[in-house]
């Protein structure tokens, strides 16, 4: 569907109204573990940039630059780089947050929001308004999605930058000119100075422009001729990803600007043999491959809302089988040669056969006359004709009754390949469900986009730590897609109130407009809405129904929580305690308290120590392989009770224990 | 209705389902404030010896909030295994049962809400006729290491050392310190074992030499010494170290010897006392060496039953 101005509206409001629930929400969320280091970062470069600003000349020396960008120069600057200005400019001169960590957090907020905006317009231009709506609203409304929108980490600033890459690299292929072409560059240089996940960026684009190539052997000459379009126009954008990208890396990330390639391969060499962390999984600690392959699908079903995955499901399954079959047409076209042909345009959407007939001789003479036809070819074909006499045996009975007569006994073979063609329907060309989009070409990127990121997770060494957010740059595809089975859905309600117009007017009546889709969306889409609602501040603790929520998921020994940020939920509690109490932080990073108190969320006078001996109140963030943290507060202060547990849905997350007496 | 449409109809609706599941599973378990309701009811349901376990048990932490360290005390909490307990108490929600009560003869039961309480009986109850953790303290006890032979002498007021994520478990500040060094000492603390599971145990580092020796006097004696032994998992899972000797003897008799090796986990051993059981008074003597005694953070329980 061509953009409007309304679409731009709808894409501005989704991109400031999602920002704005962040920072309205923020508040209450304590800080990760790696966010303490980023802060810790992201103000060593904003001295840099004060440096730049005031003496660039003395900002641009080596021993300058070295000395602000070693700081986590195992991540790229960009976003670090976001959030020093962020602070610097928003909170240092304008004062336009109430806490200091919501400064730094911003640009990564800001990113979220334009993600929603952004597969909001992929959406509606690919499909429809209704499906950029619904893609918008399941991504924005995925709970570990939103949890991970709030922080200051790259996590949703690179799911975001692929996106826009993927998005820039798909308008390249259905537009003449550069521009496009030259954002593909950019926007892939962005990326790779955001997170290392942009790496597998080019094999996406690569393997569409592979796969187009691949099908274009199939097609007829308009086809081909049309594929060769595209192909011109993906290597202008893989010339680009390949020419700028590298420039923008190098050019915003100033640490590689010396020893270039010494500083590359150590920054690959960090993430190529990155530790193994703990993570518990059904009931187990894995901290060492081989890790557990089903981790990310079993994760994913468990935290993505379950009516998302089925709308996902719905829209990759319409186009599954819209697909198929145009491959079962390509597949069989030959079959016509020599005689006539017998795949045309659908009569009233069923039939396949011209005039409702067979071909003469049949499909399997027809097979049998292709020296390259197999054996399913073959098979396939005479499913096809009795699967069609089948379901028009009033039209043609004999047809039906040659067919089953001429049938041995069915083996399972032969069922499972006639339940797929009937499923399949009739092959055909032109369909209004293929002029409805999204076309081929943008499913298979968003199927790559999605493969692509969960391959890494069949490897057995891939670590799983982190959860769900290293594959957090496949949802904005599988919310794409969800919103395709959302329009499918919508669609096929306006269907049958027409059908029902006598029985049911007043449905018939909205069926042409925006109510029965408005309707639809409130019933599909609450359920996410309220689960990510309720999720917060806990957003690493939700769970979806699938599993039994929080204590389903608790019960079946999956990751209660990581990162130390829920210090932030029992600040209340640790302000009651006695002035200058030592407070033990387990895994909450010192910057992130920092940060708490820079906020005002914790009082000065409270003392972090990272040792359990020294404290008064020692915090304990569970997690199983940290068990072993709590015994030892039981020892050292004597009590296994403790004095303030903190958590979601009944499900304790985080508790704190009082040394008695103190 | 075509099937197909009906299903793509049904789909949007399945967000309103979900919706519903949501609203169950979120309400399901008591809320964290509502266990201090279940105090009262487990203090008069059955004796304080009979230890309250939790089902499912990651909900123990409110149990443990809610009934304090006189009904769950560390010795129930962080128990080596259930057969000594003749009785027990199971709190459950959810319409959970702890794994480890399976078997077990129910004598009560009673509902408060969403809690569940009942009394089981153990069947196969072997009682304790002494606990070697319980007596690892003077006048009871003495240790020493054996190469050369130093004392290991007791302090009551000795400074906690914990060792934090993957670091040594807490060295309690009542034990006996040897000369050797500070991880050189016999003290109850608290190991998570190969599930993660806290295990009440005697800390007893071997020395680089011989033996660290834990010496029990005037000990009654049943049948058996049995124990566990094992090491913080976060340590032993790398399956680096080398093996451990237990060593027990009782009036200077060896009666047994058990090795424990990396990756065993929390490792039941049993002695049977063959002459000498069912003395009313004897020495034991728990001896613990190793060939290599680098990163040998052992700690064992044992009780004569």
């Amino acid at each position: 569907m061509k953009l409007t101005r309304v679409d731009a509206l709808i894409a501005a409001a989704l991109w400031i109204g999602f920002t704005a629930i962040l920072l309205r929400s923020v508040g209450s969320l304590g800080y990760a573990r790696d966010e303490g280091f980023y802060f810790h970062a992201a103000s060593q470069y904003g001295r840099w940039f004060e440096q730049l600003w005031t003496a660039p000349g003395a900002a641009l020396e080596r021993k300058a630059i070295d000395a602000a960008w070693a700081t986590n120069h195992e991540h790229p600057g960009l976003i670090k780089s976001l959030f020093a200005l962020s602070n610097l400019l928003l909170q240092k001169k304008l004062h336009l947050f109430a806490m200091e960590g919501t400064s730094y957090r911003f640009a990564a907020m800001v990113l979220g929001g334009g993600l929603i905006g952004l597969v909001y317009v992929w959406g509606t231009e690919a499909r429809s308004r209704a499906a950029g709506l619904a893609a918008a609203i399941t991504l924005g409304a995925m709970p570990r999605l939103f949890f991970q929108a709030h922080m200051a980490c790259f996590d949703v600033p690179i799911v975001a930058l692929w996106t826009l890459c993927a998005y820039t690299f798909w308008k390249a292929l259905r537009t003449q000119g550069w521009l496009w072409p030259l954002l593909v560059g950019l926007t892939f240089g962005l990326a790779l100075d955001t997170k290392h996940n942009s790496w597998f960026l080019p094999i996406v684009a690569g393997a569409h422009t592979a796969g187009t190539l691949i099908v274009a052997r199939w097609l007829g000459p308009e086809g081909r001729k049309a594929a060769a379009v595209e192909l011109r126009r993906a290597a202008a954008a893989l010339l680009a990803m390949a020419a700028i990208g590298p420039v923008v890396f190098v050019a915003l990330w100033p640490w590689i600007w010396h020893d270039t390639l010494a500083r590359l391969r150590e920054y690959a060499g960090f993430h190529l043999n990155h530790d193994y962390y703990n993570m518990e999984y059904f009931g187990v600690t894995y901290w060492k491959p081989p890790m557990p392959r089903t981790y990310a699908f079993v994760m994913t079903a468990a935290t993505v809302p379950g009516v998302t995955l089925l709308l996902f499901a719905a829209g990759l399954l319409g186009r599954a089988r819209l697909r198929i079959g145009e491959g079962v047409r390509l597949l069989l076209e030959p079959l016509s040669k020599g005689g006539r042909a017998f795949f045309v345009p659908s009569l009233g959407g069923r039939s396949p056969f011209r005039g409702g007939g067979a071909p003469p001789g049949g499909a399997e003479s027809a097979a049998e006359r292709t020296p390259s036809s197999t054996l399913f070819v073959r098979r396939a074909a005479r499913l096809l004709r009795t699967a069609r006499a089948e379901s028009e045996p009033a039209l043609e009975p004999s047809a039906a009754a040659a067919a089953v007569s001429s049938e041995p006994a069915a083996s399972i073979g032969d069922r499972l390949l006639a339940f797929a063609v009937r499923w399949i329907g009739a092959p055909r060309t032109g369909s209004a469900a293929a002029r409805r989009g999204p076309t081929a070409g943008t499913e298979l990127l968003w199927l790559l986009s999605i493969g692509a990121i969960y391959a890494a997770w069949l490897s057995p060494k891939t670590p799983i730590f982190g959860g769900t957010k290293h594959w957090m740059t496949a949802y904005p595809f599988l919310a794409l897609f969800a919103g395709v089975g959302f329009d499918d859905a919508v669609r096929a309600a306006r269907a049958q109130a027409i059908r029902w117009r006598r029985r049911a007017p007043g449905l018939a009546r909205h069926a042409k407009g925006t109510a029965l889709a408005a309707v639809l969306g409130v019933v599909a889409l609450a359920s996410p809405v309220v689960q990510t609602a309720r999720s917060h501040p806990w957003g690493l603790s939700s769970y979806t129904p699938l599993v039994g929520g929080a204590a389903g998921a608790a019960t079946l020994g999956l990751n209660r929580t990581f990162w130390g940020y829920t210090t932030g939920s029992v600040t209340a509690y640790l302000n009651q305690a006695p002035p200058g109490t030592p407070v033990f932080l387990h895994d909450t990073l010192p910057a992130s308290w920092d940060m708490l108190q820079a906020d005002g969320r914790v009082r000065r006078d409270l003392r972090a120590t990272m040792s359990i001996d020294a404290s008064n109140a020692a915090l304990y963030h569970h997690e199983q392989h940290m068990a072993g943290v709590e015994h030892q507060t039981w020892i050292a202060y004597e009590t296994c009770r403790p004095d303030h547990i903190a958590g979601l849905d009944g499900v304790p997350v985080i508790w704190v224990y009082k040394r008695p007496g103190k | 209705m075509k099937p197909g449409r009906a299903l793509l109809l049904a789909v949007p609706f399945a967000g309103l389902l979900e919706l519903g599941l949501h609203g169950f599973f979120a309400t399901r378990p008591p809320a964290l404030g509502d266990w201090a309701q279940i105090r009262e009811p487990v203090l008069t349901f059955a004796d304080a010896s009979a230890p309250v376990i939790v089902a499912p048990r990651w909900a123990e932490p409110m149990a443990r909030q809610a009934l304090g360290d006189e009904r769950m005390p560390l010795a129930h909490v962080a128990r080596a295994d259930t057969s000594r307990f003749t009785m027990a108490v199971e709190l459950s929600i959810l319409g959970e049962r702890a794994p480890e009560l399976e078997g077990w003869t129910e004598e009560a039961r009673e509902t408060h809400g969403k809690f569940t309480l009942r009394r089981l009986r153990n069947p196969h109850a072997r009682p304790v006729v002494t606990d070697f953790v319980e007596r690892a303290r003077p006048p009871f006890a003495e240790v020493w290491t054996s190469q050369p032979r130093e004392a290991c002498k007791w302090n009551e007021h000795a400074r906690t050392m914990s060792g934090g994520l993957g670091g040594n478990p807490t060295f309690p500040a009542r034990r006996f310190e040897c000369p050797s060094g500070v991880f050189f000492h016999v003290g109850e603390t608290v190991i998570a074992d190969e599930s993660f599971v806290a295990r009440r145990c005697l800390w007893s580092h071997p020395p680089k030499e011989g033996e660290i020796v834990t010496h029990f006097r005037d000990v009654a004696l049943g049948e058996t010494i049995e124990g566990h032994g094992g090491l913080y998992w976060v340590l032993e899972r790398e399956l680096r170290g080398a093996p451990i000797v237990v060593t027990v003897r009782v009036n200077g008799d060896e009666i047994g010897k058990a090795q424990h090796d990396d990756g065993q986990g929390w490792a039941p051993f049993t002695f049977p006392l063959g002459a000498h059981a069912k003395a009313a008074h004897a020495d034991v003597e728990i001896g613990v060496s190793s060939p290599n005694y680098m990163h040998r953070h052992f700690c064992f329980e044992a009780t004569s039953r």
